[in-house]
């Protein structure tokens, strides 16, 4: 157990400075492309190879965010009271890591834009992204290196109550995240890609929470005495599916009325990812809500 | 009518053991254990009996209707 704690601790240490290392590369690489594509200025093959490079910078980064959430989470879940400082790191993971395929995203309609001779906006958009990740992977890193994640595990509890929060909490997030990215659909409409600004985005955007309740489906799996909710966690999700219900009724007849006239136009294809976001982070909600009504 | 309970005393009568103890004892949350003793919450009749049979007692000694309590 504890040479499994070691190995575990040295695989994130690797990874977190590879992250960083790769951040800080990546900002160079940026910073040498940049001057040339925002004036259309022909780019060498070395220097688009290096395009390689911060991908899998990149991909080493999302391997760490999940690695770290995860070690994060298995922590909390034995507290005895769950801390703001923990929920706040499970955050920034959740965001960094939903802030790699942003990354991805904007490179790509970078290099599109250069290549058609338009301008590239996203650069702004760029380089706030990579310095919140960056942070993340320095708290991270500096929380591996105090040896905050790997200390032992306080007395187990039988019910947790920290993981239900918890679950609550990215659902949150997610649901946040998916209705912002739905709604841009309502003001750049002509560009609006089913594949690509619905279903890949929608799948990305609720992969977090996808892994948060996996893993808590599993533990809960492990459980001797199974039972999914505590009693009054049962409670406070008979609450917030009422809640949810009534709210989502009354936001889906509202987006009916508002697109009367243009049923067939872009919200043809939005009502499904605002519908699914917005039950989730109502839910999310009114299980935070009424979880802290003690 | 409200239930209530002595459900803290009985805590701190029974080496004041903590909620996070108890809720460990009877399988739930500590979370539970808080909102009966806050009176947000009502037990269900398995899980006031759990509690009960744990500090080996009757249910009705460790929660009440509010308004009996004051009759009395």
């Amino acid at each position: 157990m504890k040479k499994a704690r070691e190995t575990l601790k040295t695989v994130s240490l690797v990874l977190g400075l590879g992250s960083i290392s790769f951040f800080i590369f990546n900002y160079f690489v940026f910073a040498n492309l940049r001057p040339k594509m925002i004036v259309f200025k022909p780019i060498s093959s070395r220097e688009e190879s290096l395009m390689n490079w911060v991908g899998i910078g990149l991909l080493i980064s999302l391997s760490f965010y999940l690695l770290s959430v995860w070690q994060i989470i298995k922590k909390l879940k034995n507290l005895e009271k769950i801390k703001t400082s923990f929920v706040f790191l499970v955050l920034i993971g959740v965001l960094s890591f939903l802030f790699i395929f942003s990354d991805v995203a904007l490179l790509n309609d970078i290099g599109k834009q250069y290549r058609h001779g338009l301008s590239q906006p996203e650069w702004r958009l760029l380089y706030p992204l990579v310095s919140f990740q960056l942070l993340t992977s320095l708290s991270f890193v500096y929380l591996d290196l105090s040896g905050f994640l790997s200390q032992k595990k306080p007395k187990p509890v039988v019910r947790d109550s920290n993981l239900f929060l918890i679950v609550q909490f990215v659902g949150l997030v997610c649901g946040l995240m998916g209705l912002t990215a739905s709604s841009l659909g309502f003001l750049f409409s002509r560009a609006w890609n089913l594949f690509l600004h619905v279903v890949l985005s929608s799948f990305i955007l609720l992969l977090p929470y996808f892994l948060v309740v996996s893993y808590w489906f599993l533990i809960k799996l492990r459980e001797k005495d199974r039972q999914w909710y505590d009693e009054k966690q049962l409670q406070d999700v008979g609450k917030s599916a009422f809640l949810t219900l009534i709210l989502s009724i009354v936001f889906m007849v509202f987006l009916f009325a508002a697109n009367y006239h243009q049923l067939d136009g872009v919200v043809s294809i939005l009502w499904l990812p605002l519908y699914l976001f917005l039950v989730l982070f109502l839910f999310s909600l009114g299980n935070l809500y009424f979880s802290a009504q003690e | 009518m409200k239930l209530d309970n002595h459900l803290r005393r009985y805590r701190f009568n029974h080496q004041q053991i903590s909620q996070q103890d108890l809720a460990n004892q009877v399988g739930v949350t500590r979370l539970t254990i808080h909102s009966i003793e806050k009176g947000k919450f009502n037990p269900s009749t398995l899980l006031a009996l759990k509690i009960a049979r744990f500090f080996k007692v009757r249910v009705e000694d460790i929660f009440y209707l509010a308004k009996e309590e004051k009759e009395k």
